[in-house]
């Protein structure tokens, strides 16, 4: 009985686990392999450069530059769209179906791809007809508009913008969810001892959202490691590497530039960036379990 | 006299109640207008000519409704290809991914072993994966055995990926079914295979359905995979295809338009009938984002 228990679980994750180890698991393995190489890509040959490609990115100040625009990203991506969608996801909860209405909005631009969104926000950036030049120029502040997007100073920003507004829907999901664990008897208990809303809001709601927080920033996080498409859409990580991101530099050094070896070394330091966050992540949510068990 | 004054006062606050009501819906109805305004210029612009883009900018309502740009983007811009490339790759992707994700989710729910716990997690962390790590292994492999340029690597890629939050979702599900139902199967001599088609997937539909939604919409929006796997235009998929489009159409702003609304048409219909899935699929997968 037993033993056939056993067989029918192997039997059951052969599959699965066979094709999650070809395409997730050994790949991995493969990238340590090449990131000691100096492969171009085509080449069947290459040679053993040992740790050389490492001592590169130690050294190559466009590599350092991704990782300052990755880390101003996950900064922008931590405060913008958790902010907003908390404050979005506090208006409309409890609000029936007119809320629901407000809601459904608010979350539709999570439907879309990145490619569109970055298509719809070169046209909101765009020198000439773009709403927000055209928005300055109204007010009278023409000395405000620029080419977002050419401009080096304004292009990073910009691209984040962009996301932020997809990802604070996502926020608002997360928060709104979160927000249905609060019992209503605790709010109201809070109102009949004569707390205001912005005390019950301190003391009794947000302390509870922080399983909501934590995932939420936990996404945060690693969307900007992964933050690519958008970026590609956008200004392909110029003008002069200004929006460069850790996961577009990576594709720029080893799909335009087929330098593989060198590409694979920097994938192996996003897997390192990567597996960090994930053993805090995973024992943040531990701590809550417990917390809240 | 009092019950005059209490009255009074009684509706007095009502109005003060409504008043502040009115107030609240109308900031937040101009804060949802605002937060729309990039989508609104979208689907202004794609009833747009050329000329009258140029003449009033991207963000004037159109002279009239005119499809024209529409019926360009879809003969001109190829959309017929890419739109059938998109399905052909995120139907049966979407498919394998939750069938792998149901054989693991029962698994890790009703036949733990030592250490599968362990194992669950390794699965789950895959989630969090950025997929440049393995981008030039993949390259290489989908070249050696010839499935460069085909669609087949972005159906066996998007599968793999999609074993994480499937697992995660059907394992939750399946660990709220109770033990005892399937105790009761098997005494009644089926095995874990019946158990699993008989017993536990008619009562799975809702997790099933919250993972076609998720799994749809990020097959058809990814961008990367194609990007690396093919290079010939007969096989882009459509978001490879709309962000070509810009070459080719470089100014024509209302044709651009157009084909960003209709590659974004599945997703939407997704949305707007299987809302209630798809939201409760972000917040118990939210970590994939």
């Amino acid at each position: 009985m037993a033993r056939s228990r056993t067989l029918w679980a192997a039997l059951f994750l052969t599959p699965p686990l066979a094709l999650y180890t070809v395409i997730v698991v050994a790949p991995l393995l493969v990238s340590f392999y090449y990131s000691l190489t100096d492969w171009n890509g085509f080449n069947p040959n290459y040679n053993f450069v040992g740790l050389d490609n490492f001592l590169k990115i130690g050294r190559d100040p466009l590599f350092a530059n991704a990782i300052r625009n990755t880390v101003i990203w996950m900064a922008a991506a931590i405060l913008l769209p958790s902010l907003g969608g908390l404050a979005i996801a506090l208006a409309l909860n409890g609000r029936g179906v007119a809320g629901n209405l407000y809601k459904s909005l608010f979350y539709l631009p999570i439907c879309l791809s990145l490619v569109v969104i970055g298509q719809v926000w070169i046209w909101m950036y765009h020198p000439d007809w773009g709403l927000i030049n055209v928005t300055l120029e109204g007010l009278g502040a023409p000395d405000w508009t620029r080419a977002w997007l050419a401009d080096p100073q304004t292009a990073l920003l910009a691209v984040i913008v962009a996301w932020a507004w997809q990802q604070t829907g996502l926020a608002m999901v997360i928060f709104l969810a979160g927000l249905t664990s609060v019992p209503k008897e605790l709010t109201e208990a809070a109102e009949i001892d004569g707390a205001t809303y912005w005390q019950g809001l301190r003391h009794v709601v947000i302390p509870l959202l922080l399983p909501a927080t934590v995932v939420v920033m936990a996404l945060a996080i690693i969307n900007s490691l992964k933050s690519f498409d958008i970026v590609y859409v956008m200004t392909q990580g110029g003008p002069f590497h200004s929006s460069d991101t850790l996961a577009m530099f990576m594709y720029t050094e080893s799909f335009k530039k087929y330098y593989m070896g060198y590409g694979s070394a920097i994938a192996v330091v996003l897997f390192a960036i990567s597996l960090v966050i994930i053993v805090f992540y995973f024992r943040q949510v531990q701590a809550l379990d417990r917390l809240y068990d | 006299m009092t019950d005059v004054t209490l009255t009074q006062t009684g509706v007095a606050a009502k109005s003060r109640k409504e008043a502040g009501s009115i107030l609240f819906y109308g900031v937040l109805t101009a804060l949802v207008v605002l937060y729309s305004l990039p989508v609104i210029g979208v689907v202004l612009t794609s009833f747009k000519s050329t000329e009258e883009i140029a003449r009033d900018g991207l963000w004037a309502l159109p002279d009239a409704l005119r499809f024209t740009n529409f019926t360009e983007a879809w003969v001109g811009g190829n959309v017929v290809v890419y739109a059938r490339n998109s399905f052909l790759v995120t139907i049966p992707a979407t498919f394998v991914s939750i069938l792998l994700g149901i054989l693991t989710g029962y698994v890790f729910s009703k036949l733990r072993f030592r250490g599968s716990e362990a194992l669950f997690i390794f699965v789950v962390a895959g989630m969090f994966y950025p997929p440049q790590i393995v981008l030039i292994p993949l390259f290489r492999l989908f070249n050696a055995v010839h499935l460069y340029d085909t669609l087949w690597p972005m159906i066996i890629v998007h599968a793999a990926f999609g074993i994480p939050i499937c697992t995660l979702v059907m394992r939750n599900f399946f660990a709220a079914v109770p033990n005892a139902i399937r105790e009761a199967a098997i005494i009644d001599g089926a095995n874990e295979w019946q158990v699993l088609v008989r017993v536990m997937l008619p009562v799975s539909l809702p997790a099933i359905a919250v993972l076609a939604t998720l799994q749809f919409t990020w097959i058809w929006n990814d961008f990367l995979w194609p990007i690396i796997f093919t290079q010939s235009d007969e096989m882009r998929t459509i978001m490879v295809g709309l962000a070509s489009l810009k070459g080719q159409y470089s100014v024509a702003y209302g044709v651009q338009g157009a084909m960003a609304i209709i590659a974004s048409i599945p997703t939407l219909l997704v949305f707007i009938f299987f809302q209630r899935y798809f939201i409760r699929g972000l917040t118990l997968g939210s970590v994939k984002g």
